[in-house]
């Protein structure tokens, strides 16, 4: 070790690892996706104590759509890293291209969601029984985090406005990172919810 | 000298703002753990008063002092205070943050603003549970807070409110710190310290942290269905709807019984430095015992329905729980035994911190024996809810987790503040302290057994119970003589103890390398590390004296830090660390008031305050500390 660091500098020979700020991020995810397991854990409990699920009256959650649109929002996954591969070789206008893409898709989801959570609530309410009670709490709090991404996205795409720094080569990479995770808790999210109509 | 020139520049590079501002923009590991320290010891005396006045209460049969709803709002505040606002921000937020950078020879923690934000977002959420009780709303249906007796049916009112929230907001600042705390161990090691090298305390610290930060989210969805629940009207514990009950106490103990281990684990950490140093000897078994205490908290996530034994679970899942607890006795074990053949083999000089690391050894066996007893499955649904409860986990979170706080108190006070405490009366608090502790905690098992519930304001006379009862009362005034003389020694010798210098106990790792008290930057050198008693290594302090001469390793150019490879612990960069910042105090205001517009239903408000803590996050932001390059 002393042999490259004489003088108190590093060589740049040094293999680099993983920056402190993605480690962050890592800690962030592993607390957000525990918690979303203790959510999916209190959807099986209530379910497997329940004799009807959904219960009668409440209608069942539609499949299809929300699977296709899932799987739709999991593709953004791509252009996040793409965008961050970008970003690490100094491609900047291709990393802008690629967050604004990926917004795009995003923000629609996002709108279409949010927009069939609020029709949704028109049929059944979360104060009607356990089921929709969990229901709409693990839907919506995955909204929430898709929101959160989006926000992420858009305040790094600002940032991105302003040139290339070490900070933000890290949190390009920081913000991929939490999509892969938000895409793959939606699939989740969304497989366990449709459950109930399969 | 080039010694005095290359210590004089990091003087000045890391040196803070004066006076108050200096304090509340501070993102010195250091001066945040003293704040932490303060700030649980007066939530301590506060928790501690409650203790007293529960006491005086069952002092004998038919007493009046407290009405039965006033004693079920101080024994829910005792025992939340006690465990999320003294002993988990005494470990982790006092003696984790002050010492654990110290330890792996690093100048400050992986995410030094992050670390002042979870102090004040904990200072705030202390503040918050507390306004309960002055507003004479506490929560009051017990620590753990069952429903349906925690509903909105049977605890009308915001009692429970305070409860929800003010949990769910502790549980941010625990989570800060906790991710705060591995991070740390795993990048900023000094280069040199793999992890095999690294001190048993950060270990533990490290056992912890995970346990914290898998565990808090169990608590906090549970907060949150019961705060919809109540507030919404939501059906997640309403069995009449669909609900369940139990699911309360099945989320709430996933959490709770890793926080056993949470606040135990720690104080094996800092038993793990206590020992060494008094015994002159390393620590036997040190894979063993670094394995042990990974271990003990990883099975600790797999018990949890023990606590729930009384409710009437199928025989199979009672059967597989008991079995599962039985397993965690194999690596507490491996620990016991090792401190005892540390001790055997060692040259003890049983001085105070020592004493309280034997006391804590013989009242966490004493604990541990009464636990095991809890698996007969019969016994456990014999004594439930009995004061045969209460006194195993005192002997476990009193003798377990905070007798080693108060050994660690007096190990590190000369290197905090530069000055030796007084032994002779340090030994006579140890002897008071654990005369009444024992004589507090041993007759509740006693009446328990008689049959004396928990949670009960008073008991009849007639029953045998009151002799018993006499006993712990006297035991709990002795306890707090025995306190309040420790704290004493340590005010009287702060300002007029000897001097301690450098490493008054010939200690073992890195933190006795450097002046008391430490200097803002640490380490003036970049310490070499080549095995986990690094002060025991007195060729790498001779090379570390060299290399100040020359400056070499002093990185004395911004507030700069090497960052390691994280198993190895080799070279890998260096990077720049923030300095100063205003933003965690705001941000941990903006957040407070979040959950104060949320406790009173104005939830439009509420969504203009989160906005706010999205403002301050973009202010966060605006400032780039020179981080490293992916």
């Amino acid at each position: 070790m002393s042999d490259y660091v004489a003088g108190g500098r590093a060589e740049r020979t040094v293999p680099r690892s993983t920056g402190v700020g993605i480690w962050g991020m890592a800690m962030l995810v592993a607390s957000e996706v525990t918690l979303f397991g203790t959510f999916i854990g209190t959807y099986y409990y209530l379910r497997f104590t329940d004799l009807h699920w959904p219960p009668p009256g409440t209608p069942e959650p539609r499949v299809v759509v929300p699977l296709v649109l899932a799987g739709v929002l999991a593709t953004t996954s791509l252009p996040m890293q793409l965008a961050a591969t970008a970003v690490r070789r100094g491609r900047l206008w291709r990393a802008r291209a690629l967050l604004v893409l990926a917004l795009l898709v995003q923000s629609g989801y996002l709108g279409y969601e949010v927009h069939d959570y609020v029709h949704q609530l028109h049929a059944s309410q979360p104060q009607d029984n356990a089921y929709s009670s969990i229901y709409y709490t693990l839907l919506g709090a995955d909204h929430a985090h898709v929101g959160v991404g989006i926000l992420l996205g858009i305040w790094l795409l600002w940032k991105l406005g302003g040139g290339l720094t070490p900070y933000r080569r890290n949190a390009t990479q920081a913000v991929a990172f939490y999509w892969h995770a938000v895409n793959i808790l939606t699939l989740v999210v969304i497989g366990v919810l449709t459950s109930a109509a399969v | 000298m080039a010694t005095a020139v290359y210590e004089d520049r990091l003087e000045r590079m890391w040196q803070p703002r004066p006076g108050v501002l200096g304090w509340l923009m501070t993102t010195d590991h250091k001066r945040i753990g003293l704040l932490y320290f303060w700030t649980t010891l007066v939530l301590f005396a506060a928790g501690g008063a409650e203790a007293l006045l529960m006491r005086t209460q069952l002092i004998a049969p038919n007493q009046h002092l407290l009405g039965p709803a006033t004693y079920d709002e101080i024994f829910t505040m005792h025992g939340l205070t006690m465990i999320f606002f003294f002993i988990i921000p005494m470990t982790t937020g006092a003696f984790g943050n002050y010492l654990l950078p110290l330890m792996i020879g690093a100048r400050d923690m992986a995410f030094p603003r992050m670390n002042a934000l979870s102090y004040w977002v904990f200072l705030g959420s202390g503040i918050f549970i507390y306004t309960s009780l002055f507003l004479g709303m506490a929560p009051n249906a017990g620590w753990f807070d069952y429903v349906p007796l925690a509903n909105a049916v049977y605890d009308p009112g915001h009692a429970i409110d305070f409860f929800c929230l003010g949990i769910i907001f502790n549980g941010i600042s625990s989570s800060l710190t906790a991710a705060n705390f591995i991070v740390t161990i795993f990048k900023l090691r000094a280069p040199g310290m793999s992890f095999n090298r690294m001190p048993l305390f950060c270990f533990a610290f490290l056992a912890a942290s995970f346990g914290l930060l898998f565990a808090l989210p169990s608590l906090t969805a549970d907060s949150i269905f019961l705060f919809l629940d109540r507030n919404v009207g939501t059906h997640f514990f309403d069995v009449a709807h669909g609900g369940s009950a139990l699911l309360w106490q099945h989320l709430f103990w996933i959490f709770g019984h890793p926080e056993v281990y949470i606040l135990i684990v720690p104080a094996f950490g800092i038993a793990t430095e206590i020992i060494p140093a008094f015994t002159q000897r390393r620590v036997v078994a040190f894979p063993l015992v670094a394995v042990a205490e990974l271990l003990v908290v990883f099975i600790g996530f797999g018990v949890w329905a023990h606590h729930m034994f009384a409710t009437g679970m199928p025989t199979i899942t009672v059967v597989f729980f008991a079995a599962a607890t039985a397993v965690v006795v194999i690596p507490s074990t491996i620990q016991v035994f090792a401190w005892c053949m540390t001790f055997i083999t060692g040259n003890a000089r049983f001085k105070t911190p020592l004493l309280f690391i034997a006391g804590f050894i013989f009242m966490f066996v004493a604990g541990g024996l009464t636990g095991i007893m809890f698996l007969a499955v019969p016994f456990d649904q014999q004594v439930t809810d009995t004061y045969f409860v209460v006194a195993h986990f005192h002997y476990i979170i009193f003798g377990a987790a905070v007798f080693p706080i108060f050994g660690g108190l007096y190990f590190w006070f000369p290197k905090v503040t530069g000055r030796l405490y007084f032994e002779l009366p340090g030994q006579i608090s140890f002897w008071i302290i654990f005369v009444g502790t024992n004589l507090l905690f041993f007759p509740m098992h006693l009446v328990g057994l008689d049959g004396m519930p928990r949670r009960q304001y008073t008991y009849p006379a007639g029953l045998g119970w009151g002799p018993d009862n006499l006993a712990e009362t006297i035991g709990s005034y002795i306890t707090t003589a025995g306190i309040v003389l420790l704290l004493a020694n340590l005010v009287y010798s702060w300002f007029r103890g000897p001097v301690a210098g450098p490493d008054p106990w010939h200690g073992a790792t890195l933190e006795w390398t450097i002046p008391s008290p430490p200097p803002e930057y640490n380490f003036a050198v970049i310490p070499k590390v080549s095995s986990a008693y690094a002060n025991w290594d007195y060729e790498d302090r001779e090379e570390d004296r060299r290399k100040l001469e020359q400056g070499a390793m002093v990185l004395e150019q911004g507030h700069e830090q090497p960052v390691s490879s994280t198993v190895d612990g080799w070279w890998r960069e260096i990077v720049e660390m923030p300095h100063d910042s205003p933003w965690p105090i705001v941000l941990a205001f903006a957040l407070s008031l979040v959950f104060l517009f949320v406790l009173l239903h104005l939830y439009t408000v509420a969504c203009f305050a989160a906005g706010a803590v999205g403002l301050t996050l973009l202010g966060w932001h605006g400032e780039e500390p020179q981080e490293s390059e992916a």
